[in-house]
């Protein structure tokens, strides 16, 4: 444990939590806001930030878009005071609700920015899922160019960008009557690829996800998993 | 909204709507019951986007003490904002509870809180949502019993068709005492709606409007509301709450995830007013007034910050600073909140009783904007509406301000008030250019910024159960006439001027007043798709006005014409407390220009303290 002085006012406690079902639907703004309330009811010994607006300090890694879940988010906490991991992810799962909870907890000096990669698993659910649609899909994600239009204001040209370098590893199967893809993607704060990026290159280049009617086809993202450059787990 | 795993995938409806985090409710705090352990499903819906009813006071209180009852599960339902009614009907997509996601078809008792008139269209709209039919009389036996509650329901006459039951007053007492005679007469198999009904016009505070007959005059006046049954009260009480520090509170807050209008602890720190401005519909519905202590309400605050984590506590009430405990309160609340970093917030400020000290305590007053009320322009005319404040108060008020390093400051006003002139306009732009002078005052050296005075000019509509009830409201065109003639008059830059949209105000002005004879107009509206009109962006006048003329409402009746001082008003049947008796000698001191001091004074004997209720002002 770190012996907190006047040059080192605080300890970071790192929490890796998850937010999944409906929570995919919270934005990081709005994440933000939630922990700090979450924060306070948990009682942790807070370090507060100096200066005319004192607030406690929370750093995250890799902002969650709408519409993915997770169970590997990470978040930095900066405590005044020693208290056992334990002891704290159990105040705060108390404090939140099933769909939030802190899966682990630990003190730590490594940076947030060592993390560099995200696995992901994305599924697809459609009407003409088959073998051969998985194939297609994987197939059009290992091509040397995948090209998708990045979002832009409404008065601008949408650029067209190559995402496969920022493409670590794909695979597609078929599972039941969803097409499974396992993803992992450039993490890194330069670089970031949103895995939205790419369901979108999919549908383009393998036309699912065309049905008018938002019930018949539909996916969902969950971030899996957490690596630094050399592709060690990131804790 | 719909995470129940029977109802269909619309993960991908939510990807295509905005803001999606409003309909999946899921919150930290929220009541999860399960169903079959619960004799009575109680759904409580606001008519307007999560946002806004998250942040309702009363749904809050309501929603805690609904729910503090075993047998009782009162789950939250609000109205789905344009892309996701559409998809909801696209899809056939019920609209349904926040808690359990099951449909309004699954609940027995589905409440509404009216809070402003025009929020009528979105509660229909979510009656059509929930697939209910929209008239009282055309539901049947499956149908949930469809309640109405909040300010509106003291002139709830233009809505009296689709709604089942009313509730007039506070809800704490009289929705407990629905409900369980619901679930008596459920238990023992006499419950049809009819009987249930007929049943409940015997507890105080509710109306049923399907038992009363109205009849009308050739000059389309009231003739007479009439009881169906001798047993059907011909006047409803309005029900209080007599002993605050004994009601129950909320001891903790739904937390939501997305950001709400009020996004803070609330704590109510008293209900009613004892001022008695004659415009003002609050000042006279929510009557006795009845304080909180501070005790209690320093032990609320604890309770809720420790539930829930906000940094921020909001005191309420209609004229915080006229609580005769306040310093008790803020040195309470001071004594921990700075070391919690927990500020607090005052939002509504009396101009003669800002302060030196309040600026210091609060930090809503020491970092926010400044807002006073001054209403009218000259002190003839804020005699006539009893406002009590004058000149030298606000000189005083924006002065320590200023000497406070303030540079900005807003001014609230009405138009169209009783007996106004066009010399009373200009009386609002002349207080504002002395407020201006006031700052060119400090020495240069204590003004390091230009000065800004924002003056913003509502629509006087003279609501029930005022002393200006019977007055008529100016027509359009004067107002316009007004609105520009005040522009004229400002010429200073650092002015600002906003007004109301009069539009707004007229329609307003007819729903406040109308009677059943406007059910036609608003189930047009709704059909042909209205909702959201509290919103500037949907409210649309010329289809208001069409539907107005198309099911033969004369809207001049409603607000041109005034109403007679014997006339039967639409909202005769309630009483509020206050007297008609109160009420005409006020208005009559107002047209002699005579001002009534506030019930710290003395009694003015407008008669709601025979309603009851703990307090240290009535006799």
């Amino acid at each position: 444990m770190v012996q907190l002085t006047p040059q080192h006012p605080y300890v970071t406690l790192r929490l890796k939590f998850k937010k999944v079902g409906s929570l995919q639907y919270i934005s990081h703004l709005d994440l933000v806001r939630t922990m700090s309330k979450i924060i306070t009811r948990a009682k942790l010994p807070l370090w507060y930030t100096e200066g005319f607006n004192p607030k406690p300090k929370m750093i995250f890694a890799a902002p969650l878009s709408i519409g993915t879940e997770s169970v590997c988010e990470f978040m930095d906490l900066r405590l005044v005071d020693d208290i056992s991991p334990e002891e704290a992810k159990a105040r705060l799962n108390a404090n939140m609700t099933d769909e939030m909870q802190v899966i682990d907890a630990y003190y730590t000096e490594d940076k947030l920015t060592e993390l560099k990669w995200l696995s992901y698993s994305i599924d697809i659910t459609t009407d003409n899922a088959s073998v051969e649609l998985a194939q297609s899909c994987e197939r059009a994600l290992l091509t040397d160019e995948v090209l998708v239009k990045k979002k832009a204001k409404p008065w601008e040209e949408a650029p067209t960008v190559n995402i496969r370098p920022l493409i670590k590893e794909i695979s597609a199967e078929l599972r039941g009557d969803v097409i499974h893809i396992d993803a992992v993607l450039s993490a890194d704060a330069s670089a970031f690829l949103n895995p939205e990026y790419v369901v979108k290159a999919l549908r383009s280049a393998c036309g699912i996800l065309s049905n008018p009617d938002l019930t018949k086809e539909y996916y969902s993202i969950m971030r899996t998993a957490a690596y630094k450059a050399d592709m060690s787990e990131f804790r | 909204m719909s995470h129940n795993p029977e109802t269909k995938n619309i993960s991908s409806v939510l990807k295509a709507v905005n803001k999606p985090g409003r309909y999946i409710g899921g919150e930290y705090n929220r009541v999860m019951k399960n169903k079959d352990e619960v004799k009575c499903r109680f759904a409580f819906c606001f008519p307007d986007t999560y946002e806004i009813g998250m942040s309702n006071l009363g749904v809050r209180i309501l929603y805690d003490v609904l729910n503090r009852d075993k047998d009782i599960w009162c789950e939250r339902v609000y109205a789905p904002w344009e892309d996701m009614k559409a998809k909801m009907e696209e899809y056939d997509i019920p609209l349904s509870a926040v808690e359990s996601g099951d449909p309004l078809s699954a609940f027995d008792l589905v409440a509404f809180s009216l809070q402003y008139e025009l929020c009528y269209t979105t509660a229909l709209q979510m009656l059509k949502l929930a697939g209910f039919p929209l008239r009282s009389k055309d539901r049947g036996e499956d149908v949930p019993i469809i309640v109405g509650g909040g300010p509106c329901v003291f002139n709830s006459e233009p809505v009296a068709d689709f709604f089942d039951l009313m509730n007039i007053g506070e809800g704490e007492e009289v929705l407990l005492e629905i409900c369980h005679l619901y679930n008596e007469m459920k238990d023992n198999g006499t419950y049809t709606r009819a009987a249930f009904l007929r049943a409940a016009s015997h507890i105080e505070g509710v109306y049923i409007p399907s038992l009363y007959d109205v009849s009308y005059n050739e000059d389309g006046t009231i003739k007479e509301y009439r009881p169906l049954y001798d047993d059907v009260p011909t006047k409803i009480k309005k029900r209080i709450v007599e002993d605050l520090d004994k009601a129950p509170y909320p001891d903790k807050l739904i937390m939501p995830y997305v950001e709400t209008v009020h996004d803070r602890i609330v704590l109510e720190v008293y209900r009613g007013c004892i001022r008695g401005c004659r415009f003002c519909q609050a000042g006279m519905v929510y009557r006795p007034i009845r304080e909180k202590s501070p005790e209690t309400l320093c032990k609320n605050a604890k309770c809720l910050y420790e539930n829930t984590g906000y940094d921020e506590i909001s005191l309420i009430s209609l004229s915080i600073s006229d609580y005769s405990e306040l310093r008790e309160l803020t040195d309470g609340l001071l004594s921990w909140t700075d070391n919690a970093h927990v500020s607090l917030s005052l939002p509504s400020l009396r101009i003669d009783s800002f302060s030196e000290e309040l600026m210091k305590k609060v930090s809503s007053v020491r970092t926010g904007g400044l807002t006073f009320a001054p209403e009218a322009g000259t002190q003839r005319l804020r005699d006539v509406i009893n406002k009590n404040v004058c000149e030298e108060d606000l000189m005083r008020a924006v002065g320590i301000a200023f000497r406070g390093g303030k540079s900005s400051v807003k001014l609230y006003f009405m138009n169209g008030l009783p007996t106004e002139t066009l010399e009373d306009i200009e009386g609002i732009a002349d207080l504002a250019g002395k407020v201006v002078k006031e700052y060119y005052k400090m020495p240069k050296q204590d003004r390091p910024r230009g000065v800004s005075v924002t003056i913003s000019v509502a629509c006087f509509v003279p609501k029930p159960f005022t002393p200006f009830q019977w007055e008529k409201q100016d027509s359009f065109e004067e107002l316009i006439k007004k609105q520009e003639h005040l522009k004229g008059c400002i010429t200073d830059k650092k002015i600002r001027y906003t007004y109301h949209d009069a539009k707004v105000s007229f329609v307003e002005a007819v729903l406040a007043r109308g009677d059943r004879r406007l059910s036609d107009a608003i189930e047009l509206l709704v059909n042909e798709g209205a909702m959201f009109d509290a919103w500037d962006e949907y409210f649309d006048y010329d289809k208001w006005m069409s539907a107005f003329e198309r099911t033969g409402v004369d809207t001049a009746f409603y607000t041109t014409r005034g109403f007679g001082l014997d006339e039967i008003l639409p909202w005769d049947m309630i009483d509020c407390g206050v007297t008609k008796e109160f009420l005409l000698r006020e208005r009559k001191k107002a047209y002699e220009g005579k001002t009534t001091p506030s019930c710290a004074e003395h009694c003015n004997g407008c008669g709601a303290n025979k309603l009851g209720g703990k307090n240290r002002w009535c006799n």
